[in-house]
């Protein structure tokens, strides 16, 4: 088991150097202009002067090395044009505690809300409650994100009287963004629970618990449920993820003061420190989602013992 | 038809019975005989896979109501242009009376869903909108489709590629698509093509691992081996047991991809990585109708677009997973 | 010895509704089973034998439902009805089905890999039963999980009921299986091709624990199965069906040496131990007929090489040979001519008649 641990985590830092090293290298391919405050005013000797500054001028492999010693010292360059020479870090910092919290409590809602859901759909299957169940799952999942946070926005400002924009001590400005986010995994959940749950409840073990006489509710929670939720945190890293593209959007829709309206900022002012700083952050949000779901089945699946022991036979 | 059944049921019990009247014991208890095809007929079933999967999908009518609009809508993008009345989507109207663009217009005669702010006639765009997104998707779709089936066929036959390509996918599959999506969009420079090769550059390697599995499991399965016991030739093993499942996954793969390529553009549009503006797509008329959605008078520019897009995105989803459930032989009866 | 009837079935029909098809897949069904008994009930896959005990649990798929008959228990002595008889087939809710379930019968399904859950330990998984049933809490419980374990003959329960499932190897499963059974105390458990799923040396070692267990809690077992080997091993009486109805009932020495029906000769024919060595093993032609038809006259007539003309006109009555012996054919009606069963058969009498 151990080992298997050791070998998920080796493999995700090599994900996320590959990804690191990939979009460094990219970065350098865009014009030099993105490394300038204003770049038009500037002289030749300025501009010379400048790629030598940030070490431009010298070869590929060695800049990637630079970056990976500064990486380990915590720095991930400065800020050129969206705030002139700051360090990004500096920039990030007090953004992330508002990016998390707000995607903490997003993810929170979604399973207070997709699992019941979910549970709700499996057990009337095929009766008015999975219909309309299906009906938002499948009008979540298919229309574009961009567009319902839109109409939320909307009209959900107008119903709860509130302005465009973000106060983050009114506890009533997190509500819209809160709910907008966790639309997209409360369906996720709710889809995937009720596929193992009606997959689940056909097995024989639940037939036998049945025979032996369980009663239905029992049945649904102690036996359906629980096997159900494991094959589910497979797909519970998508939840990081989901998380992450609705930070660009919400954050950026109600101008909240996180990494995701962050991104759209700099991506504007063509900020490449900026961005990449925030990229490699997401990526390694995303890697880090996928291992911990991967982690989770572990604990939570006995079958997996990754050939340690087996049974006696 | 069932009245006809009826009164041949009918017929037959009175010949029944009839018989047994007129038949005296001697020959009621006399041997019948044995027809040895008459008894193989009892367990014959006229199956047909593809039949069956027709069947199941015209049974569901809302999803035969669906490919019917997005088979109109497709079509009326085409046609559209050629209509009579129809205004250029990059033309600037202007009012011939003051010489002024006709900006904001609310929805008349002459333009059907009134002009944008630049005045732009938005009945004309939104169907050029429509235009570009379901080219971005389906071409995506299609792209991924076939770089996923050769190189899962490459990667399932050719067994030295599949340590390489293994750990390739392992890679690949841990990286966020929208990350992947902003950089690609953010280093090239915005159009078309650039966004189609965002969204395919991630697609592919999915379909691939499919492919590929199918190809191991054609090889190691053990209905496939008893086949290939029994005699039969590689071909007709792939035709008859492989291709039906094969194609209905990738139907699936490629329905669902379309919504998704459609809704990235919005997202890439919305983040400023899109297409430039005068190109019109989805993505930037909606991006256009939110700057102008909070006031009232013009939330028109907003929901047209969007009324569009949910009924594309919606209908492809639920096609493909009407296809992929009526696809699925456990649902054949 | 006065024989008590435990359960009743009486006229049972039973249809599934398939797409708006309907599929008659228990035809007029009547059969009495004994206190204390083990009956086996026999037949080709699809003959219904499942489907039949599945109604007996409340287990039935739910496009099925029982069209006509009376199903009646008499082994409930809870205060509603002491000593009478319910109707089963009269059940409709989940409450019902409680009192039946586990408690008065209780089932063992053919798969011993997938009939427990994966997820919990073996332990817990027998624990749930004697809490549902018996009442026990803590250490009582405790104690009472290892004593089911080492009842069905599983060794070192103590860290035994510790592991999961994929600890263990079918045969053992099956065995845990069998425990979780026993605990809820049934007076009827019916197996459903126990010991199919397993190979052939822990096959004997199932089957005479069931023996055992039948003996030491008077259970009355009825087994399901279309392994004759089982049915000679274990039971008592031998009920053998086919599409949807029984044929032939008797005693399993009655059914065995002197079956009367053309469908018992041609599944004991079919039997390899009764081939004879160089000649080709007989196989029925064709398969069981489609129950989505109306079925006229003797179902097994159409695959039948000496079927009489009324065969195929009107369904035989029960003819009884001995009290305990019935079949359904038209070949024991006064009129009909003498048909001497096949040669495997006669093998199967002179070897009894050697042997006795």
């Amino acid at each position: 088991m151990l080992k298997y641990i050791s070998k998920r985590l080796l493999r995700s830092f090599l994900t996320l150097f590959i990804i690191m090293s990939i979009t460094f290298i990219l970065m350098r391919q865009m014009p030099i202009e993105g490394y300038f405050q204003n770049y038009d005013k500037l002289s030749e000797a300025q501009i010379q002067n400048g790629i030598r500054m940030l070490g431009l001028d010298k070869p590929m492999p060695v800049q990637l090395f630079n970056f990976y010693k500064n990486l380990l010292k915590g720095d991930l360059g400065m800020s050129l044009r969206y705030r002139n020479n700051v360090p990004v870090t500096e920039i990030l910092a007090p953004k992330i505690p508002v990016s998390v919290r707000l995607g903490v409590m997003a993810i929170l809602l979604a399973l207070i809300l997709g699992l019941p859901l979910g549970t709700l759909m499996a057990r009337y299957k095929g009766k008015l409650p999975d219909h309309l169940g299906t009906a938002f799952i499948v009008f979540i999942q298919a229309v574009p994100a961009a567009v319902y946070y839109l109409f939320l926005q909307l009209y959900g400002t107008e119903l709860l009287g509130l302005g465009l924009l973000f106060d983050p001590d009114k506890w009533t400005a997190w509500i819209l963004p809160v709910f907008s986010m966790s639309l997209g995994n409360i369906a996720y959940y709710a889809m995937w629970l009720r596929r193992f749950m009606v997959d689940q409840s056909t097995k024989d073990y639940v037939q036998l618990a049945k025979i032996k006489g369980v009663s239905g509710s029992k049945l649904m929670f102690r036996h359906i449920f629980r096997n159900a939720f494991v094959p589910m945190v497979q797909y519970l890293p998508a939840t990081f993820l989901n998380t992450v593209i609705g930070s660009i959007y919400i954050e950026s829709l109600y101008s909240i003061p996180g990494m995701g309206g962050l991104l759209v900022d700099v991506i504007k002012k063509q900020d490449n420190t900026m961005v990449q700083g925030i990229v490699l952050l997401f990526a390694t949000v995303g890697v880090i989602g996928l291992v911990l779901g991967d982690l989770l089945m572990v604990v939570l699946d006995p079958r997996i013992s990754f050939g340690a022991k087996r049974g006696n036979r | 038809m069932a009245l006809y059944r009826k009164k041949a049921e009918k017929l037959q019990d009175s010949i029944n019975e009839s018989i047994l009247k007129r038949m005296p014991d001697s020959e009621a208890f006399s041997f019948a005989g044995f027809d040895e095809q008459e008894v193989e007929r009892s367990g014959y079933s006229n199956y047909s896979y593809w039949r069956s999967t027709l069947h199941m999908f015209l049974k569901n009518k809302v999803a035969v109501f669906l490919t019917l609009i997005v088979f109109l809508i497709l079509l009326f993008t085409f046609i559209q242009p050629y209509l009579p009345n129809q205004i250029d989507p990059f033309l600037v109207n202007n009012d011939p009376k003051t010489g002024l663009p006709f900006r904001n217009v609310k929805p008349n005669d002459v333009f059907w869903l009134g002009t944008n702010s630049i005045g732009q006639d938005l009945w004309a765009n939104l169907w050029s909108g429509t235009r570009t997104s379901l080219f971005i998707g389906i071409s995506v779709a299609c792209i991924e489709a076939f770089v996923g089936i050769v190189v899962g066929v490459l990667w399932g036959y050719v067994r030295k590629l599949d340590f390489l390509l293994t750990e390739l996918y392992n890679v690949m599959d841990n990286i966020p698509t929208t990350i992947v999506l902003i950089l690609v969009s953010y280093i090239l420079k915005p159009g078309i093509y650039t966004i189609i090769l965002a969204l395919c550059l991630q697609g592919w390697i999915g379909m691939a691992l499919f492919i590929r599995n199918q190809i191991i499991i054609i090889r190691d399965r053990e209905y496939n081996l008893a086949s290939r016991c029994l005699g039969t030739r590689t071909y007709k093993i792939i035709q008859k047991n492989l291709i039906p499942y094969l194609i209905s996954v990738i139907m699936l793969r490629m329905a669902l991809t379309i919504p998704a390529a459609i809704g990235s553009e919005v997202f890439i549009t919305y983040i400023g990585l899109g297409l430039p503006a005068t190109i019109p797509s989805l993505g930037n008329l909606i991006n256009v109708g939110r700057q102008l959605m909070m006031s009232p008078d013009l939330r028109y520019q907003l929901i047209y677009p969007t009324i569009i897009l949910s009924i594309v995105t919606v209908s492809f989803y639920v096609i493909g997973n009407a296809f992929s459930d009526a696809a699925d032989p456990k649902n054949h009866i | 010895m006065a024989k008590k009837t435990i359960l009743s079935v009486k006229d049972l029909n039973v249809k599934f509704n398939l797409r708006g098809k309907i599929l008659h897949a228990i035809r007029d069904v009547s059969i009495d089973v004994y206190k204390g008994e083990s009956l086996a009930i026999v037949g080709e896959s699809g003959c219904g034998k499942s489907v039949l005990n599945k109604n007996f649990i409340g287990m039935l798929d739910v496009n099925g439902f029982v069209e006509s008959g009376e199903i009646l228990y008499f082994g409930l002595n809870g205060t509603e009805a002491p000593g009478q008889a319910v109707d089963l087939a009269k059940f409709k809710k989940e409450r019902d089905w409680l009192k039946i379930r586990g408690k008065e019968i209780c089932m063992i399904l053919q798969d011993p890999m997938t009939s427990l859950n994966p997820l919990k330990t073996i332990g817990s998984q027998i624990a749930e039963a004697i809490r549902l049933h018996q009442n026990l809490k803590g250490a009582e419980l405790k104690k009472a999980v290892i004593k089911t374990l080492e009842d069905v003959g599983i060794e070192d329960a103590k860290r035994r009921c510790r592991q999961y499932p994929h600890e263990f190897s079918g045969g053992m499963r099956q065995r845990v299986v069998i425990a979780i059974a026993i605990a809820c105390k049934p007076k009827i458990l019916i197996c459903d091709e126990p010991t199919t799923a397993l190979d052939v040396t822990i096959q004997a070692q199932i089957l005479g624990l069931l023996k055992e267990l039948k003996s030491k809690l008077d259970l009355t077992i009825i087994f399901i199965t279309h392994d004759l080997g089982v049915v000679a091993n274990i039971a008592d009486r031998v009920a053998v069906m086919y599409a949807g109805e029984f044929v032939e009932i008797g005693m399993c020495e009655e059914v065995f040496y002197d079956p009367r029906h053309p469908y018992t000769w041609a599944l004991l024919s079919s039997l390899p131990q009764l081939g004879v060595k160089g000649k080709e093993l007989y196989s029925i032609k064709g398969a069981p007929p489609n129950l989505f038809k109306h079925i006229e006259g003797d179902a097994f007539a159409v695959r039948n090489p000496k079927a009489l003309k009324i065969d195929f006109i009107e369904k035989p009555p029960f003819f009884d040979i001995t009290p305990t012996h019935k079949a359904r054919t038209w070949l024991l009606d006064k009129r009909a001519p003498k048909v001497e069963p096949p040669e495997y058969i006669r093998n199967i009498r002179c070897g009894k008649e050697k042997r006795g």
